[in-house]
């Protein structure tokens, strides 16, 4: 198939800068274990003490425009991405800062983003503006504090456990029946597609150890060394029936930033281009309230995933390697029936067949994923995508990676003006 | 026991939801054109709206409904649900058509179960001047509500 929109492959990510937080402790230990590893060099001490969100922000940016090769002076546009003004992660506080303290000559800045897809929205952005020629460079930067929000002493001592909610706004429902964390919306497609399809606890236990196998070849992920079986899976706490506690995504502390640039300055740039292949973006606003039951066995990938791959011109058997939002781990299941790897229904049995794990033939969140590795939202995928397309990806390294995608996801969807989106970025080597 | 728990934060568009709560009444909107029902306010999606929500009127509906999905909460993740746990948070399809979503009360929550028939329950909370809609099993249906289709 060719690419069916002139934009394919015209921009590239030329520069990547992490910033990722882990325990101090577990921190020294891999430091000293593994001298001198190129994943350490993104890691930071959790949580956050003389550092806050806009630093590591900007850390992260000042590392990508220096992985690209480039100055601050180069630097004409810049995104802070993040997930809503609803998400209550400091967005008024710090939306002007990391372009100010880099000191970048902006002919544009601002900020956008929602739910979990504000790495693929920032690059939307940053190719809008580069298409209309206001910019030539354009820095996108984002970062995530959970593990110090909720770590801190205060919070702990009121027995306050996992993401720090945002204060309630007017029509919002849920809180008064202790809808308290994201498990108690995400864990309700679960429930469901076990009640339609047979689905199994094991089968989305297979999905978080298969995740956790990749974690344990990723030493910036925050359970490297933490290897887990089935058994291990079962054992472990049900916090939300029907999630256990492997079910669910690791909170961290971190940033992650990239410079966007056109291809033909990106082969300037020193390390491999990234090519942006194709975008697509889908929503399931439209339905929430009316679909009924239809809408808690499927994401909105279906226009998300036509609009990317048509643009790029490829279709789900090109792929080498995914990096999917596994906030929990039906939207593993799902996405392997939504994408086209397997029928609507057989995603449990495909993942427990040890497809996504190392070895598998569908290698899936090489990094770790959110569930085991760090949790930026699509920009844990984007980071990912990019260190094995540049080939930068150690023990994990899928050989040859080629072609990848990377989705972006909010399921919180029956609490009215709350998150349900998807999007799909498909990005390769040029 | 004092409601410890977050207090509903009302919109002004579902005033008269609520205000039909302390009355046990359970109001959902209802399309004055063609007979749709909605919760919460909105538009109607099948022809031209007047503004606002001003082809929809507030109308007494069943409380009825069946779960789509639901979670039993094990572990409390706030403190003001401590003393709740286990607890079970449901999605229901409410026999008109809508969702909404609450605790499942009155019962064991291992009895729960998809397509479980429920019914609205009323508590009212003195302090905090609201009453607040809960479900529990409903025992006289017999799983006959329709699959609401506006």
């Amino acid at each position: 198939m060719e690419p069916n929109s002139r934009l394919s492959g015209k921009y590239a990510i030329a520069g990547l800068g992490m910033v990722i937080g882990l325990p101090e402790k577990e921190l020294e230990k891999r430091k000293a274990d593994l001298p001198g590893h190129p994943m350490l060099n993104h890691a930071i001490a959790s949580p956050l003490v003389d550092l806050s969100a806009k630093d590591i922000e900007a850390e992260a940016a000042r590392r990508a425009i220096e992985d690209a090769g480039l100055s601050n002076k180069d630097i004409d546009g810049a995104v802070h991405v993040h997930g809503g003004p609803r998400s209550g992660r400091g967005v008024v506080e710090h939306m002007d800062a990391f372009p100010r303290m880099l000191g970048l000559p902006v002919n544009f800045y601002y900020h956008c983003g929602r739910g979990g897809g504000w790495g693929t929205i920032g690059i939307i952005t940053a190719l809008s503006f580069l298409e209309l020629g206001l910019a030539k460079y354009v820095a996108i930067a984002g970062s995530r504090e959970d593990w110090t929000r909720s770590h801190r002493k205060e919070v702990r001592d009121q027995g306050i456990r996992g993401q720090i909610n945002p204060a309630t706004v007017a029509g919002m429902w849920g809180p008064t029946y202790g809808r308290t964390a994201a498990a108690h919306e995400h864990s309700m497609f679960a429930a469901r597609h076990k009640h339609e399809y047979g689905t199994t606890e094991t089968q989305f236990g297979a999905g978080a150890i298969q995740v956790r196998a990749w974690a344990c070849k990723n030493p910036l992920a925050r359970m490297y060394g933490r290897p887990a079986t089935i058994e291990d899976y079962l054992q472990s706490p049900i916090y939300i029936d029907p999630y256990h506690l492997m079910d669910m995504a690791v909170t961290t502390d971190g940033a992650v930033a990239m410079v966007l640039t056109s291809m033909e300055r990106a082969r300037d740039c020193p390390k491999p281009p990234v090519a942006v292949l194709g975008i697509g973006y889908g929503d399931a606003q439209g339905g929430q309230w009316w679909e009924g039951a239809a809408h808690y066995t499927k994401l909105p990938v279906l226009k998300a995933k036509e609009a990317a791959f048509g643009q790029a011109g490829i279709s789900i058997k090109d792929i080498d390697v995914a990096q999917l939002y596994d906030c929990f781990t039906a939207e593993l299941i799902f996405q392997m029936e939504d994408y086209g790897w397997c029928a609507k229904g057989e995603g449990g049995a495909y993942v427990e067949a040890g497809h996504i794990g190392p070895g598998g033939d569908t290698p899936v969140n090489t990094s770790g994923g959110l569930l085991s590795a760090y949790h930026m939202a699509d920009l844990t995928g984007i980071s990912e995508s990019v260190f094995q397309l540049r080939g930068e990806a150690g023990e994990r390294q899928v050989p040859d990676a080629r072609l990848t995608f990377v989705t972006g996801h909010g399921g919180e969807v029956f609490a009215p003006g709350m998150c349900s989106i998807h999007t799909t970025l498909v990005l390769g080597r040029p | 026991m004092a409601w410890n728990k977050p207090i509903p934060n009302v919109e002004k568009a579902l005033k008269p939801f609520w205000e039909g709560l302390k009355n046990h009444r359970f109001l959902l909107l209802k399309c004055n054109e063609c007979g749709a029902w909605y919760w919460p306010a909105t538009y109607c999606r099948n022809h031209r709206n007047k503004p606002f929500f001003g082809s929809l009127s507030w109308t007494g509906a069943s409380g009825q409904g069946k779960i789509v999905s639901y979670n039993i909460t094990r572990v409390a993740m706030r403190p003001a649900f401590k003393d709740d746990v286990p607890y079970v948070y449901a999605l229901i399809q409410l026999s008109e058509g809508p969702m909404i979503s609450s605790n499942i009360i009155n019962c064991a929550p291992e009895s729960v179960y998809i397509d479980m028939p429920v019914r609205v329950v009323y508590r009212d909370v003195p302090e905090i001047s609201m009453t607040i809609p809960y479900f529990e099993p409903d025992t006289a249906a017999k799983d006959m509500h329709r699959r609401g289709q506006p």
